[in-house]
Parts: structure tokens; sequence; C-alpha cells
């Protein structure tokens, strides 16, 4: 069994649900040590599914600063003779993850879709292949969101950090909250889209909007809709919008004109829900579904 | 009784000298100002084939040819053109106090002179009454808001008839005088005036004579400031009318052999990339301002400007002629205005046009209208880089995937599978594909039928497959001339190394870029559109095909009909009764589509392919058959738009097959 | 401000991807300048204008692949040189070794900003530029959507969940550079021909030794043939059978 570090974020007091996941994943490893960083982290850091924390807390920590956390972390590392370290794949930790494996002059896997004993696997080219490894040395790895469980909180051992915290140049001014319902199109890893099928403007906003929001994805749109007044052209998706290569496409109520295509055939994976059996969209989709959409999206909304 | 004789103790010539010395001054020395400022333009060496162009000017000029092609207006102007042509000479008689008729009368021609005259006048005075009823009573549409300049001239030049049939009565009344039959309208009007007392008289004919001199010499002075630049202005732009095809365009650099310099050799220090000031213009481009008559013929048929943008085919040339005038002084010092062209012309406007070249082909002096924005996008794009967007994709796409959506080139031939076609070997034809054909789901069917057809038919063809590239016509009429050059010269390579001499298309984009303009960039061939060739083989019975049944119209695209020059294949090879639009063949309506638009975002309000797909609907046909991957999707969005979904769209190719008698 | 871009030259997003025995086949690809470090090639020409100084082009890639006309490009909007390191055994997956290399170069110029794309399109690992920073001692700031330089002190968007965190610094640092940080200029045809009079240095390099991870195994997702249509009695039932499949086959949701 190695010895496994995670790296926990929190978020207000609460631990993120991302790094109970990747303790979940490390738990299947080894031997786990948590370490949280922050300002006033106790009672979330405490939730971190861990037999043993480390709670690097301090006020100079309250934002994330690359050099100050790679500097406790790497210390941490070397001190517990940890192998591997996990991460989720966060803004923080896809940003710390590397920091780190260069400071520790180890291997670096982002952004994994499996991680366990038995080696990591990571997308390429936007997922269209996928990478195995089965790295034998000290590695630091970041996992996706979503890849697993998330572990639950139970009450180990806690431990202050006592290391030197590293001088930084870095200085957090503000912090701008944009709710997490706001999923920037052209980034997201989901884009629910909808087209003329909706019939109205209300339908997209009663349907498509609270589907992307619970999908925690970025809501897209045909030229067709947005000619027509229902959307913003800012949601729009094609040849002559926004070009978007998320890892799921859900178009809903498109046909699919190869202007539309232009702007998402780079996507991973296309679904498609529309009545229309020889829409165009079905050529390019991975999976479809024939059928009404007002029957359809009221079912599929309850699953998430 | 004449007008000739002194005025307060001066000789009537005396006066007419003076006046004679202002017009004509003031008339040549603006004119003059004109042919200054059109030779700052670049050259275009088009003093050749003197026979063909001689002919060209006696029908198109002086026949007016397309003039009367406008029925009403046409003819009226015809009138008066003709008429004041063989009036013109009256001038010199009445400048010279009859002197020429005396010296025509020592050659025995004064008799038929003054025949010609007189229904030469009587011509000018019925095409103006029929002008001014057009103008007054029937007042078309675009003519309305349109200044009352046209109407003063016309009650002027009235006034110079009327004037001129008083004088010549004059003439024949009084002591010893008799009516000359060989002026009939003067005989009516001198028999209308013979019991006026002599001195009235002779006053009428005094003033009737100074009021015909005046209104002359103040047509002279007013020609070269208003639309009347045109009675000089239409000489060299007939004469010099463009001898290349309809809608090809100019390399960036040529040989002396009219061959485009390779993109490798061109030298960028000396080059000029479109069109900024008003000197990169060529002198003929310039010349157009100066020829045009504001009939409004461009406008009316221009699917940019009836489609609510900015974009009036019209203002562009009005604007080259009122730029010239308002910085002519600063221009002929060889300084720069702070107002480009591209200023007076707006951007809007610029990337509104489809070069459909319907305001080409509709005007009757020779206009050339499409250039000058081409021109100026070549500028926009390659010189100061400000261009829509949507065109940076575009150009990206063509770059590094040579077709405009930026699918995988690797994809190009997939829709050929499983049809056992020749690809990248020689074969007679080579069936030049497209990018819409290759990538496009919709389009992809085009090519399947149009395969299927040629090998039902045993017609020996390849395709390039993965070596095809886009034949860089959205990149040429979106300005970036030279990514089209680059991909020109790859494509006549490929093709070249295949020994291609025949090519089918299905698009007549490629149609026309391949067939008509790689020529300049080495690549000759015999192009033909697909509905040519399957139309041969349907009448040679190669295919047997039964004649369609639905309800159909055709719609002509444009780079098919008006400027490819056929419009009876495609019909003949649909077969069955077709049910025309009301703008159909040359005159058919743009889908919208081309000179790049359909890659640019057009304002949902105003879109040109609504407008033709009301057009289709009207006739009351099920189908619209097309013949362009870029009508395909226009006219399908356009239907949809109009919530006629039932009605389809197909092309030529597929309602062939479908008709296939097996 | 003198400022060095890292460019990574990726293949075309449009690439035929083939996998023979567990590796990814790269013969076929084509390769072009990864589109997130034409952000930070354009904020360096913007800060260059503003304030002065010079922009230096840092490249890593193979010996074997001509990169010349697509590099150029980037001197054509505005970058003033180009120094491409060319490495025999080049690999685009190797983030520790490649950072090594580019520190070290960069460590030869003289430099307030270095600046770079935040992921490049072809392993989207999001390290190297990170990597960079720290092999330099310098901070970073990853992820960054705006940037503003006054007096010395850089100002910094980045994106974070449900946010953005604002953060300054002095120089020297390493920017990571998102997309919609910028509009990437068009360069004029005649920026594109004055740009070959530009200086475009290639260096050769020796690959190093490093702790990277090598790739046991690729594969292609699943082969998805045309495209399924899920077929059910209920809707109820397409549903959950779509949601299936998006989870255990795609692994997407």
């Amino acid at each position: 069994m190695s010895n496994v570090l995670v790296i926990g974020e929190i978020d207000g007091t609460d631990i993120k649900n991302i790094s109970q996941q990747v303790a979940a994943v490390a738990s299947g490893m080894g031997e786990v040590t948590g370490l949280v960083i922050g300002s006033g982290i106790s009672e979330a850091g405490m939730k971190l599914a861990a037999g043993k924390i480390i709670m690097a807390d301090d006020e100079s920590l309250e934002n994330y600063d690359p050099v100050k956390y790679a500097s406790i972390a790497s210390y941490i590392v070397k001190e517990n003779n940890i192998q591997t370290v996990l991460l989720g794949a966060t803004s923080m930790g896809k940003d710390l993850g590397p920091r780190l494996a260069a400071e520790l002059n180890c291997g670096y896997i982002g952004d994994c879709l499996e991680a366990s004993s038995e080696g990591f696997v990571r997308p390429n080219f936007a997922g269209k292949v996928l990478a195995r490894s089965t790295p034998k040395e000290a590695v630091v790895a970041t996992i996706r969101n979503n890849a697993y469980p998330a572990g639950e909180a139970w009450s180990g051992s806690v431990e202050n950090y006592s290391g030197n915290i590293a001088n930084s140049t870095l200085n957090t001014t503000e912090i701008e909250n944009i709710g997490s319902g706001t999923v920037e199109l052209t980034e997201a890893s989901i884009v629910v889209s909808g087209g003329r099928g909706l019939e109205n403007a209300e339908n997209y906003d009663s349907m498509i909007r609270p589907l992307a929001e619970s999908m925690g994805a970025a809501a897209g749109a045909s030229r067709a809709i947005v000619d027509a007044g229902w959307v913003s052209h800012s949601h729009q998706v094609g040849q002559t919008g926004k070009t978007v290569a998320p890892e799921l496409y859900l178009a809903i109520g498109i046909s699919g004109a190869i202007q539309h295509l232009g702007g998402m055939s780079g996507s991973k994976y296309i679904a498609a829900i529309n009545k229309d059996p020889d829409a165009p969209i079905f050529k390019v989709a991975d999976y479809g579904i024939v059928g009404d959409l007002f029957e359809i999206l009221p079912i599929l909304k309850t699953k998430f | 009784m004449t007008p000739f004789h002194d005025y307060f103790g001066i000789s009537w010539y005396i006066y007419l000298l003076i006046w004679s010395f202002i017009a004509v001054g003031a008339h040549v020395y603006q004119v003059g100002f004109i042919v200054k400022l059109i030779r700052l333009g670049k050259d275009d060496d088009r003093f050749n084939s003197w026979k063909q162009r001689m002919k060209e000017f006696l029908t198109d000029w002086l026949g007016q040819r397309k003039v009367v092609e406008d029925k009403v207006a046409g003819y009226a102007h015809a009138l008066i053109f003709w008429g004041f042509l063989m009036l013109v000479s009256d001038v010199i008689d009445l400048g010279t106090g009859g002197l020429f008729a005396e010296f025509l009368g020592m050659i025995f021609l004064d008799n038929i002179w003054n025949l010609i005259v007189d229904i030469g006048y009587l011509m000018a005075g019925v095409g103006i009454l029929a002008a001014l009823y057009r103008r007054l009573i029937i007042r078309p549409e675009k003519l309305k808001g349109t200044s009352m300049e046209g109407v003063l001239i016309l009650f002027a030049i009235f006034g110079i008839v009327i004037t001129a049939f008083i004088v010549e009565a004059g003439y024949m009344l009084g002591e010893g005088a008799h009516y000359n039959n060989w002026e009939p309208i003067g005989v009516l009007f001198a028999k209308q005036m013979q019991n006026i007392d002599s001195a009235t008289l002779q006053t009428i004919v005094d003033i009737s004579y100074w009021a015909h001199m005046i209104l002359i010499g103040g047509f002279l002075i007013e020609i070269p400031q208003t639309k009347h630049s045109h009675l000089i202005g239409t000489i060299p732009n007939v004469m010099f009318q463009d001898h290349d095809e309809m809608g090809t365009m100019t390399p960036m650099q040529v040989d002396e052999n009219d061959i485009a310099v390779k993109t490798d050799d061109l030298d960028f220090e000396k080059l000029t990339l479109g069109v900024n000031k008003f000197e990169d213009f060529t002198w003929r481009q310039l010349s157009d301002g100066w020829a045009c008559t504001a009939c409004a013929r461009c406008q009316d048929v221009c699917p940019a400007y009836n489609s609510g943008k900015t974009l009036n085919p019209m203002q562009i040339i009005m604007d080259v002629k009122n730029y010239g005038k308002e910085h002519g002084n600063l221009l002929l010092a060889g300084e720069a205005p702070d107002e480009t062209i591209v200023d007076r012309f707006t951007p809007d406007a610029i990337w509104a046009c489809t070069t459909c070249y319907a305001c080409v082909s509709a005007c009757p002096v020779h206009i050339e209208h499409v250039p000058k924005l081409t021109d100026t996008r070549r500028h926009l794009v390659m010189e100061a880089s400000v261009f829509p967007e949507e065109l940076q994709n575009l150009f990206n796409n063509l770059e590094r995937n040579s077709n405009p959506w930026g699918i995988g080139a690797h994809k190009r031939a997939d829709w050929a599978e499983g049809l056992d076609i020749k690809i990248g070997e020689p074969a007679e034809y080579l069936f030049y594909v497209g990018c819409a054909g290759s990538f496009d789901e919709r389009n992809k069917n085009v090519s399947r039928a149009t395969a299927k057809l040629l090998k039902k038919a045993g017609v020996d063809f390849s395709i390039l497959g993965e070596m095809e590239m886009c034949n860089g016509d959205p990149a040429r009429r979106a300005g970036n001339e030279f990514l089209f050059q680059m991909m020109a010269e790859m494509n006549v390579d490929s093709m070249n190394s295949l020994g291609t001499l025949k090519v089918i298309t299905a698009c007549p984009h490629c149609f026309h870029t391949i067939g008509k303009e790689y020529e300049k960039y080495g690549g000759k061939y015999e192009v033909y559109h697909h509905s040519q060739v399957l139309n041969e083989l349907r009448q040679k019975e190669k295919l047997k095909i039964k004649n369609f049944e639905d309800k159909v119209t055709f719609h002509d695209p444009c780079y098919l009909g008006r400027i490819g020059g056929e419009t009876e294949a495609p019909r003949e090879a649909i077969g069955g009764d077709l049910i025309e639009m009301e703008r159909s063949r040359e005159k058919s309506f743009c889908c919208g589509g081309g000179g790049a638009q359909i890659w640019m975002e057009e304002d949902a309000d105003k879109r040109v392919n609504e407008i033709r797909a009301k057009e289709a609907v009207n006739t009351g046909a099920d189908c619209v058959a097309v013949g362009c991957p870029f009508c395909m999707t226009m006219m399908s969005d356009g239907l949809k738009t109009l919530g006629e979904e039932q009605k389809t769209v197909k092309d030529i190719s597929e309602i062939m097959l479908e008709n296939l008698e097996v | 401000m003198n400022i060095a871009v890292l460019i990574k030259m990726v293949p075309d997003t449009e690439s035929k991807l083939e996998v023979n025995d567990g590796k990814l086949s790269d013969q076929n690809f084509k390769y072009m300048v990864n589109p997130y470090d034409e952000f930070a090639v354009e904020q360096a020409v913007q800060f260059k204008e503003a304030e002065g100084g010079k922009v230096t082009l840092l490249t890593l890639f193979s010996e074997d692949n001509s990169i010349d006309t697509d590099l150029r490009k980037m001197l054509a909007i505005g970058a003033d040189e180009i120094i491409a390191l060319r490495q025999n055994e080049y690999k685009g997956d190797k983030p520790l070794a490649n950072a090594k290399i580019l520190s070290d170069a960069i460590k030869e110029l003289d430099v307030d900003l270095i600046l770079c794309g935040i992921q490049g399109i072809d392993y989207y690992q999001a390290a190297t530029g990170t990597m960079v920073a720290q092999m330099l001692d310098i901070p970073n700031i990853s992820g960054v959507t705006k940037l503003e330089y006054n007096n010395g002190t850089l100002k910094a968007k980045r994106q974070i969940e449900g946010g953005l965190q604002t953060i300054e610094t002095s120089t020297p640092a390493l920017i990571t550079c998102q997309k919609d940080m910028n509009k990437v200029r068009f360069p004029a045809l005649k920026d594109i021909m004055m740009s070959k009079r530009k200086p475009f240095t290639n260096k050769t390099v020796e690959s190093v030794e490093s702790n990277d991870i090598k790739t046991s195994e690729s594969s292609l997702p699943p082969a998805r043939d045309g495209g399924e249509i899920i077929e059910g009695e209920t809707a109820e039932e397409k549903v959950n059978k779509l949601i299936e499949k998006l989870k255990m086959e795609a692994k997407v949701i």
C-alpha cells in the first residue's frame, strides 16, 4: 500500500463534493492523508473523507495562491513519504497539480476519467482518444468531477500544518460571484441546445434553460430561434455563431442543417431529440430519440 | 422672318458669340475636370477588338438595345435620344444665321436635312411628353422621393423643341416667305401663327430664338454637373465595356500574357490590394460614375436592396462620382481626402452584396457595380483586416481543411462510399464534387444522385477524393484573393496531374470559378454543370427518364443562369411542365447565398431567401427544383421560415433519379 | 516590457485520429498553432503596442514537420521574433521534460512576462505553463480571461467555479490564457509578407530525461457507426436508456 495525499477544497463551511470523490478514489489506492489549505477552514476541512487530515489554516491562505499552496503541499509530500497526490480537476486542482508535480519533479496526469491502483485513464484530443497509464513512480493526478461517487465524511485525526509558507507576490483583490448557473458556452463540457421544435420562446426558457442548469451545462440555440428572437445571439451555435466542442452536445428540436453542424460537429458525443426521424441531426448523433420533445424533456429533467 | 438682326444697336451674333463662349467654355472646362479625374484611375487596357466594340457601340449606344427593355421609359428615352441626334446639327444652323442650310443647299442636301431635323424635333417632343407622363402621371414607385431635377430638365428640353418649331415657322412667314414642305411640323406651326401681326410675330420669333439658344447653352453648362453627364459618359462606357466573361474577377497581378503571377512571385512592394482610394479604381471603373443615368434598374433587381439592407448599387455608382466631385481638387493635387472610398460606400453596404450580377446585367450602359464592391472587400480583408467576424472562421477553415465548415479534409470522399467510384484516377470526366456535395448531408445526396446517373449512363468519370479542395469562390468573393489564389493553384496542380480536360460539377460556383477563372492560374478545362451533361444523356436516351409529374418550379442559380449563360439544360433535364416564377432565367432573383453571404450573419428581418421562397410559393408548385447547393440550403430555409415545409426542395439530379425508368 | 510567449504546435482539431496497437498514429497530422496560444500572442502584442518592448515567441517541436507558415502568422500579427527549439524525439505529452527545456531557454532571454495558452488542444493537460513558472521560480496565474498591466502591476481575472478571481502581482510572472481573453486579429496580407523578414531561429535541442508518465495504451472510444436511435415503448423508457448510455458508454454525465 502506498501513501496517498488528497488535497481537499472547501466551499464555505462544507468540503467540496469533488474532494470527497477524490478521497473515495484515494482510499482504494492506499493510506490516505488529507490536506486542506485555507483560512478558517477547521469546520469544513474536518469533513474530508480521510483518516488523517492536515490543516494549513492561515489568514494568508484565504485565497488560492499556487506559490504558497504548492510549497505547503510539497513539504507535506516529503514529510509523509507520499507516492500519489490526488486533487479534483477544478480551477485550483488543474493549476496546483502541475506546479506541485514540477516542484516534486514527478509525473503529472490531469483530468482523469478513471483513477485506481490499476492505473489512470485520461482523455486526449477533447476525449476523442483515451490514454491509459500505469505509473510505478510518484505521481500527481487530478480527477474529473463526477467520475466517482463521493466518500462519506468521517472524523479522523487532525493535525495542524507546521511547515513554512513560501512568499508570494500574488494578491487576490476580489472574488466575483457570477453564480453557478452560468456556464460559458464555448467552455462548457455539456451543451444543451434548443431549436425550432420548441415552438416558442417560453418553452426555451421553461425547458432548455432549467435542464441546462441542472445538468451543469451551457444553453445553446440554433440560428432559427435566435432569428426568431427567442434567445440572444450569444447563445447561437453554428457557422455564424459560436463553435463549441463539449463532451456532450444535446440537440433538442434541432434539425441539424450544415450551418449548425459546422459549429458543433467537434463535440465528443452528440445526442438528439427530434420528432422527425429523417432530420439530418440523426446522421451525426451518437444517440437519438425520435419523439415528442414536450413529452421527453419533462422526464429527462427529473433525472438531474 | 428671322431673329438674325441687331438688338439695341449691336448685331445678334455678338450676343450669341459671348453666350457661346460662356456656355461652351463652362462645358469644356467641366468636362476637362472630369476627364482629369477619370484619368487618375489605374490602367485597364480595353483598346482592342475594335470591330466588336464598334458593333456593340452601334447596337447598345446608338441602337439603345438595353435601354428599351423598359418599355415606357426606354422608348421615351430612345425617341428623345434619336431625336436629338437628328436635330443636333440645327444648332449650327441657328448659330450661323442659316449659313449651314445655305451650304447644304449648294450640294442639294438642304431639303432632306430639313426633313430629318424636323422629324428629330418631333421624335424628341413625343419622347419628352411620354417621359413627363411617366414622371407626373404614372409615377413609378422608384421615382417617388427623387428630386424634381428630371422633370425640370424635361420641361427645359421641351422648351428647346417648341422654340425651334416657332423659329422654323418664323422663316416661313412674312414678306416673300413660303411654306417649306420639307419641314412639315414647321408648316403646322406657321399655319397657326400666320394671322399674328408682323411686329408681334417678330417679337415671338426673337424671344423663341433666344430662349432656344439660352436653353441649349444652359444645358451644355448643366450636363457635366448632373446625371446628364451620361450624355457624354456613356460613350466610353459602352464603347469600352467589359469583354471578360461576366463575373470573372481579376488577379492581383498579371504578367504580360495576362496570366496571374504565382503567389510566390508576387511583388508586394508594388502591389495595391483592392480599392480604398479613388485612384485605386481603374479609369473605366471611375467613368461608370459619369455614365450613370440614375435609372434605378440596378436598384430594382438588387437582392440586398430589396431585402432592406444598406446596399443600393445605384448609390455605389453615384458615390464614385460624388466623391470625385467633392474631393476633386484635393485628388488632382495628389492629396488624400480624409474620407476614403470605403467610408463613402460604408462597410455594411460593401458586405451586403451577393455578387449575383443582376445589377450589371440590368444596366443599359454597362456599368460594373459588383467589382467595385469586391475590390473594396479585397482592401478590407487583405490590407485593413477589418471584416465581419464570421469570415475569419471561413478563412481559417478553408486554409486548414480546405472547406468552409472546417470539417476534416479526410472525410471529403465519405459520401462516395459503396458507390464504386474511381478516386484520383484519370478518366474522361472529372466529377468536381465541391464542399457542400462532399460534407453537407443534404447535398451529399445530390452528389450520390449525380454519380448514380452518370454510372447508369456509362459515363467514365472519377473524383479527386481527398485531393479536392474548395474551388476558392467563397474566399475570392469575400475579398481574400490571396487565399483564393493559393487554393486555385493547388487545385490546378491536382487537376492537371490527373490530365483533366473535362469537368462535371453540381455546383454553379465551381462551374464558374473552375470554368472561367482558373484559366489565368494555368487550368483550362471544359466545365459542365451536371444538368448539362445529364440533359444530354437524357436527350440521347442514355438515361430514360419519365416526365416529372409534381408541380415544379425551377430556381435559376445566378452563377448558372445569368452569369453562366445556361438556362435551358436544367429545364430540359427535369422535363415535364415547369411553372415559371415571375423572375426566371437570366432575370432570376438570387437566393441570397452567393458572394460568401452564406458564411455571414444576415439580419433576420432582411433575408433575401425569404423573398425568393415567397416567389416560389406563389407559383403554387409543390417542389422547388434547384441546381446549386447554396440555393438548396437557402431555399429550404426560406420555405421553413415561411411555414411551407411541406414543399420540397430538390436538385435536378435527384428529380431525374426518382423518375428513372428501370 | 519584454514578453515571451510559449507556443505549442498541435495537430489540427479535425485531424484523423487512428490508433494502431495501442499507439496513437501521428502520421497524417497537420500541425497548427495551438489556438489558446494565439490568445497569448495577441495579448503580448497588445501590451507591446501600449508599453513598448519586444515579443519573443518560443516553441518546442520535432525536427520533422514544417511549421513555418503557421508560426509566421504569429509574427504577422505583431510578434517580433521566433525561437523554434527543434528536438528529434519531441512528444507533446511530456510536460515535465518540455517545461524543463522551455524554462532553460527562457532563462537566456530577458523577459518580464511569460504568456501561454492554458492548455494544448492535443493532450489538454494544462500543465506545461504552470510547470515552467515553477521551474523559473516565478508565480503563475492560470485560466486568465482578462489581463491588464499598469505601472509594473499585472491584474488578472481568472475563471474559478461559479465566479472570477481577481489577482494582482508584480512581474515577472507567467500567465496562462483562457479563451475569450481577447479577439485574435487577422493579419493583413502585407503583414504576412513582411513577417518573412522577421527573425526566425531554429535551434536543435537535446531531449532530457524526465519523470513524465508514459501512456501505456491509447484507445478510441467505442466506435459509433452512424449513431443509434434509442427505441422504447414509452418516453420514460427511452429517456432511461439514453441516460444509461450517456453514463455507461459515453461516460459524459
